[in-house]
């Protein structure tokens, strides 16, 4: 449902997204609430950010010049990106459009009516997404799609690598339960830095299924959670009410976890990745552009990160957390892997 | 092709990016989204397509760095396979001074396309993983 939108002031917030300030323009209040959420989660502490981005939320049509785009740069399952010079145009399935100019740091998204409140909020969302990722790789940022678990005492980490769905979360909590820490379950930032690459947290919040309460009782009901997206189950969660001192901001990448399930198989199963896999393992983790100039450094970092990292692939069972000699295994393999 | 009659100078196309590893590199086809494997050798050569080159440019290196007559057959291998997946496409470009590119030891050059190209429509900006019907 839309809510009833009224002629009102302009009105503006601003986020700190890790290396990066969002500052806001929304000419709808609506707006500015719904999208609170997908902004408030970018919550990991940062030093100042280095670059800040001014972005205009308008209802209306996209220009009247405005061609849509084709999905030359990227295609996403709500967004068709062309890059034009400098701009990158983003146009998603309900017609919510913008034009992002990174050199000069400023972004216009048009927002048009539309039934379907949550959905275009959605679209909404999907374009920030993708102006923090441009704003991140600015700034020499590589956005990978993984969770981290670093052992106690350490300052390396381990990056755990799978599609959504496929258990990187369960994994996390299993081994914070443990005592291990964590940038989080499935964003982290890279950078290439002297001889080495190091991870950065981006977002502590966790995404939770309710069902994982099962196996993690002192996690309490989960489903009391916010949700996190109409599309899941899955809950936002503040995982330092449960297991407090578990959070870190920087670690070393030291190893990687090609995470897979492994439905009517064993509960564990671990085997190793020669250099060549971890490497294909990081590069699915990246959304990697089809432009030669923006995906150059990405590929780039993802190589320099696979050059010093050992690789395993994991399969977990089905149910495999109900018994807790799976975590058990699971430290001693991880702890094997940062020697 | 023989290498005869293929006087074309060859370029890597502008989409297609790579990077270094330990022993050899990666080649991603940012068009198709696959991505292929090149040991030191394949790489030496797909390093002179950077500047662009012709067969008998990439067979003239080649046996400075240690190849024999008897491989240049795999040498052109590797560059039909290089034009048949579109790595390359033919230029018009005058020939270009490669840089520097050294070769430890010869061995036969290989090319190794991986099975599974990257996904070509993702979930979001941030997760490239497949998106799941809702």
């Amino acid at each position: 449902m839309t809510p009833a939108v009224t002629a009102q002031k302009p009105c503006t917030a601003a986020y700190s997204c890790g290396p990066v300030r969002l500052e806001l323009t929304y000419d709808d209040p609506f707006l500015r609430e719904a999208l609170h959420g997908l902004l408030n989660q970018y919550d990991a502490p940062w030093p100042a950010p280095a670059a800040s981005v001014q972005v205009t939320v308008e209802s209306g049509t996209p220009p009247p010049k405005a061609a849509e785009p084709a999905g030359t740069y990227l295609r996403s399952h709500h967004l068709g990106v062309d890059r034009q010079g400098s701009r990158l145009l983003s146009f998603s399935r309900l017609g919510v459009w913008m034009e992002l100019v990174p050199t000069s740091a400023r972004a216009r998204v048009m927002v048009p009516a539309h039934p379907d409140w949550p959905a275009l909020v959605e679209d909404i969302e999907q374009q920030l997404v993708l102006l923090l990722v441009r704003a991140w790789a600015q700034q020499g940022w590589t956005p990978l799609h993984a969770g981290t678990l670093v052992p106690t005492g350490e300052t390396r980490c381990v990056l755990l690598c799978a599609p959504s769905g496929a258990g990187k979360t369960t994994l996390v909590v299993a081994l914070l339960r443990r005592g291990w820490r964590t940038l989080g379950d499935d964003k982290t930032l890279l950078r290439m830095e002297g001889n080495g690459v190091v991870a950065r947290a981006v977002a502590h919040r966790f995404h939770l299924h309710p069902s994982s309460s099962r196996w993690f009782p002192e996690a309490g009901d989960l489903a009391v959670w916010p949700r996190y997206s109409r599309w899941t189950d899955k809950r936002v969660m503040h995982i330092e009410k449960v297991w407090p001192n578990r959070l870190l901001d920087r670690a070393i990448p030291a190893a990687v976890v090609k995470l897979e399930r492994n439905p009517g198989g064993p509960a564990l199963v671990v085997e190793p990745l020669d250099q060549i896999h971890t490497l294909n393992t990081l590069l699915r983790q990246v959304a990697i552009p089809s432009d030669a100039e923006h995906a150059r450094p990405l590929v780039s970092c993802i190589a320099a990160t696979a050059a010093h990292l050992r690789g395993v692939l994991i399969k977990i069972g089905n149910d495999a957390f109900a018994n807790p000699l799976t975590a058990e295994c699971l430290d001693g393999e991880l702890r094997r892997m940062l020697p | 092709m023989h290498s005869q009659t293929d006087n074309r100078r060859w370029m890597l196309r502008p989409d297609v990016v790579s990077t270094v590893l330990n022993d050899g590199a990666v080649i991603l086809d940012l068009r198709s989204k696959f991505f292929f494997s090149v040991n030191p050798t394949g790489w030496a050569i797909a390093q002179m397509f950077e500047t662009g080159a012709t067969r008998a440019e990439v067979h003239g290196a080649c046996r400075k760095w240690g190849a024999a007559d008897a491989g240049l057959p795999e040498i052109d291998a590797l560059i039909d396979q290089m034009i048949a997946e579109g790595l390359v496409e033919s230029v018009n470009t005058p020939a270009a001074a490669a840089g520097g590119v050294t070769v430890a030891a010869w061995v036969s050059p290989s090319l190794s396309k991986h099975r599974e190209p990257l996904q070509r429509i993702m979930v979001s900006a941030f997760d490239p993983g497949l998106p799941l019907a809702e």
